[in-house]
C-alpha cells in the first residue's frame, strides 16, 4: 500500500483528477448542475444519439458503467434514449459493446430505436371506440 | 250517453266501489257542493274521521298508514284484482281489499295483525310462482313495486314446488310501437295500462284474453298503441312487463341525477324530472303538479329528449369565402356580429324569436336590439295587432286555467286540435267529459279528440254568429245555459287575415257568456298558443307580424331560435346578414351567416311562461355541449362588443330586469288573475268585421304531432314514431 493510500491523500488526488477530466471548475459545475454527479471514467464508446458511454472499474459493481446523455437533451434526459445495442453492455448483459462485438446480427428490416414518446405530441394515443354523446350539426357545402 | 266502459259505469252507479278524489286543484266544485258528515274509523285503533264512501285504503294513507298495492291508482277506476291490500276488518270473516271496501260507521281495520300479513305473503307468493326472475336484467330494477314489495311484505320462501317440474308460465311479448317494450312473461295483470288507455288516453285498445293462468293483457290483435299519452303507462306499471324502448339498458335508477326541470315542447309547461348521467340526459319523466300535468306526461315531452344529443351546434360558425359554415372562436364570431350590426342602420335591424327562447333571452334581445335603436323585434308565431292587440294580458292567455278546465259543463273548441296542440290540456277535458258530464264542441276540422263532441261545421261565419246571439245552433243555447262555459281559440286561426276578427268574436262571445254568470270568478275566454315561448315574449313587449318586416328588407336578421321557417332566404335581400342563435343546426341555422351556439333547456336556469301565464324555470340537468353557452349570455356579451352593453351582469340582475318589465314573469309557479277583459272586448269591437273562411288546424292526425320543433325534428325516436304510426295506418293488421 503506497503510502499516499495510507494517508488516504489519493482521494484528493481522485478529487482533482475528476474535476480536470469534466473541463475544469466550470465544467464540473455545469456537470453537477445537469446530472448531480461527477465521475472519471474511460470513455468507451459513442451511440448515433451522441451518448457517451463509460467505464470506471475503480466504482462498485453496477456503479462502474454510465451514460452521459448528449447535450442536445440538457435536462430532458430518461433511459429510454439509451438504444438498443448499448442496452446490453450498459445493464452489464455483455462485456463487449456494440462496435467490439462482431456476432451482432444487422438485418434490414431491424426498427429504427427511437425513444419513449410518452407525454410527448408524438406519444400513441389508441383511435375511441365509443359514439360521441353529442352529434354536432354539420353545415351543407355551398352550392349543394 | 254512456261515457266509460260499463264496469266503471255500473260501480258508480253503487256507492261501494266509489273512490271520490278530491284533488286541490279543483276549487270550483267545493264551493258548491256540500260537505256531508264524517264517519268515524279506526285504523289500527287510531280514530280518523272521513267522508262516507272512502275507502278503507284512503282511510289508511290520511293516518299515513300505507297499504301495499298493485292494481289500484288514485287516478284510475279501482279494479281490485290484485289483492294486495287485502286487510282484516274486525268482525268481516274474511280479510277485505281496503281499495275497493267503502268505510263503515265504527269500522276497525288492523293493517298490521296477523291475518292480514299472512294474507299478504300468500298473494305474494301466488304473484310471484309465476314472475320471471329476471330482475338483474330487468329495465324495472331499483323501481319495481313488486321487488320492493316482496323483500317488504313477502315470505322468504315459496311452499309451491311446482314450478321446479312444470317451469314458470310464458307470454309472448306484443308489439305496441316504437315508445314501449314490453316483457309480457313480467305481466302481473293488475289492469293499469288498460285502465289508463280507456279512461286518460281515451283509447280503447287494450285488454284482457283468456282466464286464470292463460290471462293475457294485449292488443287482441297486434297493432301500435296509437296515443300521444302512451309513455305514461310505462310509469304506470308496477313491474317490468311495459319498460321505456329507448331507455333500455341504459341505466340503473340509483345511478342517475334527478333535476327538476319543466317542459318547453308544448306550452304548457308540464313539470318534468330529467334523469342525467355523466353529463347526459338518459330520460324524462312526468313530475306532479296537480295545477298542470297531474302526473302524466305527453310523448313528444318525454322521449324527444335524445334529440337534444344529435344536429347540435357546438361551435360558434362564420361564413367563409367560399360561403361555407366554418368553425371559428367565439372572438371571431361574436366581433363579426357585432360589426354587422352596428354598421347597419338602426330600423334595417330585424330580430325574430322563435318556439323555445326562454325569457331571459328575450328580454336581453329586445333589450339590445331597443339599444341599437331598432323596434324590430317579433316572434315568428302571429298575433293579431289590431284593438287591444298585446297590450292586455288576458287577450292571449288561457284564463281559466288548466286545472279549472274539469270543472267546466260546456266546452267550445274554435279552430283547435287540443289533442294534439296541448295533450294533456285534451286530458283534462277528456277527464271532465268522463267525470262531469261536461260536453264538448267544435269549431274547425273534424278531428278525433278521444271523446265524442258536438260538430258544429269548419266555417269562420258561425263563430260570428254565436258572438252575435243570432245563431239558430244548438251550441248557443248550451253556451248560454252553461254554468261554467269555456271557449277555447287555437292560436293557429290567428295568423290567418281573418284572424283578428275571430279573436274578436270569440272575445265578444265569451264575455257575453261571463257576464251572464253567477259564478263571476269564472274566466270563459281562452287562447290557446303553439309555443312555450310565445306568452312570455307577447308579456316582454314582442311584437307580431314578421311579414311586414321582411318585406321592408332588413339589412341585419338576428334569429334566436326561429326554426319554425318564417324567414327564408327568399324573403331577405341578397346582402342581408343573418345571425343564428340557438342550439340545433335546423331551418334557421342553415340560412344563417354567422352562428352563435346555445344551450337547450335541460342546460341552463331559464324562465317559461306556459299558456295560463305560470312562469316556471328550468334547471341546467346537463352542461351546454362544446363551446355553447347560456343564451342572455351570448347576447350580453354581443352587446359589449357592439358598444351597446346591457346593464345586468348575472341572472338576479336580468330577472329583475324582467320584474320590471313584468312581475307575472318571476313570480314562479304563480298565475296571476287577468282583469280588463271588457275593455279589451270594447277595443275589440272595431275589429269585427264580416269572415268568410275554414277553419284549419296545422295538427289533424297522430303522425303530424311528434316532430314540430327544432328538439323533436331531431330526434330519432320521434322520427321511430311517425314511421310506425304511418306503417299502422296504411298496414292496420
Amino acid at each position: 500500500m503506497s503510502l499516499m493510500k495510507y494517508l488516504a491523500l489519493d482521494k484528493v488526488a481522485n478529487f482533482f483528477n475528476i474535476i480536470r477530466l469534466n473541463g475544469g471548475i466550470r465544467g464540473s459545475l455545469y456537470k453537477l448542475y445537469r446530472q448531480d454527479e461527477i465521475k472519471d471514467g474511460v470513455l468507451i464508446g459513442e451511440d448515433k444519439f451522441g451518448n457517451k458511454y463509460y467505464e470506471n472499474p475503480r466504482y462498485f459493481y453496477g456503479r462502474n458503467r454510465w451514460v452521459e446523455y448528449a447535450d442536445q437533451y440538457y435536462l430532458n434526459y430518461d433511459a429510454s434514449q439509451v438504444p438498443a445495442e448499448w442496452y446490453g453492455w450498459l445493464h452489464y448483459k455483455t462485456d463487449l459493446p456494440p462496435h467490439q462485438d462482431p456476432s451482432r446480427p444487422k438485418y434490414k428490416w431491424m426498427a429504427e430505436f427511437t425513444e419513449n414518446l410518452s407525454g410527448t405530441t408524438g406519444q400513441y394515443t389508441p383511435y375511441s371506440t365509443t359514439r360521441p354523446k353529442i352529434e354536432p350539426w354539420v353545415p351543407k357545402k355551398a352550392g349543394q | 250517453m254512456l261515457r266509460q266502459p260499463l264496469t266503471r259505469a255500473l260501480a258508480l252507479s253503487s256507492p261501494t266501489r266509489v273512490a271520490p278524489v278530491v284533488p286541490a286543484a279543483r276549487r270550483f266544485a267545493e264551493q258548491v257542493s256540500v260537505q256531508p258528515e264524517k264517519v268515524e274509523v279506526f285504523i289500527d285503533d287510531k280514530p280518523v274521521y272521513v267522508l262516507p264512501g272512502t275507502t278503507v285504503l284512503q282511510a289508511a294513507a290520511q293516518v299515513g298508514v300505507e297499504i301495499p298495492r298493485f292494481c289500484y291508482h288514485e287516478r284510475l277506476a279501482v279494479a281490485g284484482n290484485c289483492r294486495m291490500c287485502l286487510v282484516e276488518v274486525e268482525k268481516s270473516p274474511k280479510p277485505v281489499a281496503a281499495c275497493a271496501m267503502p268505510v263503515m260507521k265504527g269500522m276497525r281495520v288492523k293493517t298490521n295483525s296477523d291475518l292480514t300479513r299472512k294474507a299478504r305473503e300468500g298473494v305474494m307468493e301466488f304473484l310471484l310462482v309465476n314472475h320471471p326472475l329476471d330482475c338483474p336484467i330487468c329495465d324495472q330494477g331499483g323501481e319495481c313495486d313488486l321487488q320492493d314489495q316482496s323483500m317488504a311484505f313477502g315470505s322468504d320462501r315459496s311452499r309451491f314446488t311446482d314450478i321446479h317440474f312444470s317451469g314458470k308460465r310464458a307470454v309472448e311479448d306484443k308489439d305496441v310501437g316504437p315508445l314501449i317494450k314490453t316483457i309480457m312473461t313480467r305481466c302481473i295483470h293488475c289492469t293499469r295500462c288498460i285502465r289508463f288507455a280507456s279512461e286518460v288516453a281515451g283509447v280503447d285498445d287494450f285488454g284482457t284474453t283468456g282466464r286464470g293462468t292463460d290471462m293475457q293483457v294485449g292488443t287482441y290483435v297486434e297493432k301500435m298503441f296509437l296515443s300521444e299519452l302512451s309513455g305514461n303507462i310505462i310509469d304506470l306499471c308496477p313491474v317490468g312487463a311495459l319498460t321505456s324502448k329507448p331507455y333500455s339498458f341504459a341505466a340503473r335508477p340509483w345511478e342517475t341525477r334527478r333535476i327538476d326541470s319543466v317542459d318547453v315542447l308544448d306550452p304548457l309547461g308540464s313539470n318534468i324530472v330529467v334523469a342525467t348521467r355523466t353529463n347526459e340526459v338518459l330520460r324524462i319523466l312526468p313530475r306532479t303538479n296537480e295545477e298542470i300535468n297531474e302526473e302524466w306526461l305527453s310523448d313528444k315531452s318525454r322521449f324527444a329528449c335524445d334529440g337534444l344529443k344529435r344536429q347540435r351546434l357546438v361551435t360558434p360558425m362564420l361564413k367563409d369565402s367560399r360561403g361555407n359554415l366554418t368553425p371559428v372562436e367565439w372572438e371571431d364570431a361574436i366581433v363579426a356580429a357585432a360589426r354587422a350590426l352596428r354598421d347597419c342602420p338602426p330600423d334595417k335591424i330585424l330580430a325574430v324569436a322563435g318556439d323555445l327562447a326562454d325569457a331571459e333571452a328575450l328580454i336581453a334581445l329586445k333589450d339590445f336590439v331597443n339599444r341599437l335603436g331598432s323596434e324590430n323585434t317579433y316572434t315568428e308565431q302571429y298575433f293579431p295587432t289590431g284593438g287591444s292587440g298585446t297590450d292586455l294580458r288576458s287577450s292571449y292567455l288561457l284564463n281559466t286555467k288548466i286545472a279549472n278546465v274539469e270543472d267546466a259543463d260546456f266546452v267550445l273548441l274554435i279552430g283547435t286540435n287540443v289533442r294534439f296542440e296541448a295533450p294533456l290540456l285534451n286530458a283534462r277535458i277528456r277527464k271532465a267529459f268522463i267525470h262531469n258530464e261536461t260536453d264538448v264542441a267544435l269549431i274547425g276540422p273534424k278531428v278525433d279528440l278521444t271523446y265524442e263532441y258536438t260538430y258544429v261545421g269548419d266555417s269562420a261565419s258561425l263563430v260570428k254568429d254565436l258572438a252575435a246571439g243570432t245563431s239558430s245552433n244548438e251550441v248557443l243555447k248550451r253556451l248560454e245555459s252553461a254554468k261554467r262555459p269555456v271557449v277555447i281559440l287555437g292560436a293557429d286561426q290567428l295568423k290567418t287575415e281573418e284572424g283578428a276578427a275571430l279573436l274578436a268574436y270569440t272575445q265578444e262571445l265569451a264575455l257575453r257568456l261571463q257576464d251572464n254568470l253567477q259564478d263571476k270568478e269564472w274566466k270563459v275566454l281562452n287562447v290557446l298558443q303553439r309555443t312555450a315561448s310565445q306568452v312570455a315574449a307577447l308579456d316582454i313587449g314582442y311584437k307580431q307580424g314578421v311579414g311586414e318586416a321582411l318585406a321592408a328588407g332588413p339589412r341585419v336578421v338576428y334569429l334566436l331560435g326561429a326554426d319554425g321557417g318564417v324567414v327564408t332566404r327568399e324573403a331577405l335581400p341578397k346582402d342581408t346578414v343573418v345571425i343564428y342563435q340557438g342550439h340545433h343546426g335546423d331551418a334557421g341555422a342553415s340560412i344563417a351567416d354567422v352562428v352563435l351556439p346555445g344551450a337547450a333547456y335541460t342546460e341552463k336556469r331559464a324562465t317559461y311562461v306556459n299558456a295560463e301565464g305560470r312562469a316556471q324555470q328550468t334547471l341546467p340537468a346537463v352542461t351546454p355541449p362544446g363551446l355553447a353557452r347560456d343564451d342572455w349570455k351570448i347576447i350580453r356579451a354581443l352587446s359589449e362588443v357592439s358598444g351597446a352593453g346591457l346593464p345586468y351582469d348575472n341572472l338576479d340582475e336580468i330577472r329583475e330586469r324582467l320584474s320590471q318589465v313584468s312581475p307575472a314573469l318571476v313570480a314562479y309557479g304563480d298565475v296571476q288573475a287577468n282583469n280588463y277583459f271588457a275593455q279589451a272586448r270594447a277595443l275589440a269591437k272595431s275589429l269585427q268585421k264580416p269572415v268568410s273562411g275554414k277553419l284549419d288546424v296545422q295538427l289533424k292526425q297522430l303522425e303530424d304531432y311528434f316532430m314540430t320543433d327544432a328538439i323533436s325534428r331531431a330526434s330519432p325516436t320521434m322520427a321511430k314514431c311517425v314511421q310506425a304510426v304511418l306503417k299502422q295506418k296504411t298496414s292496420p293488421y
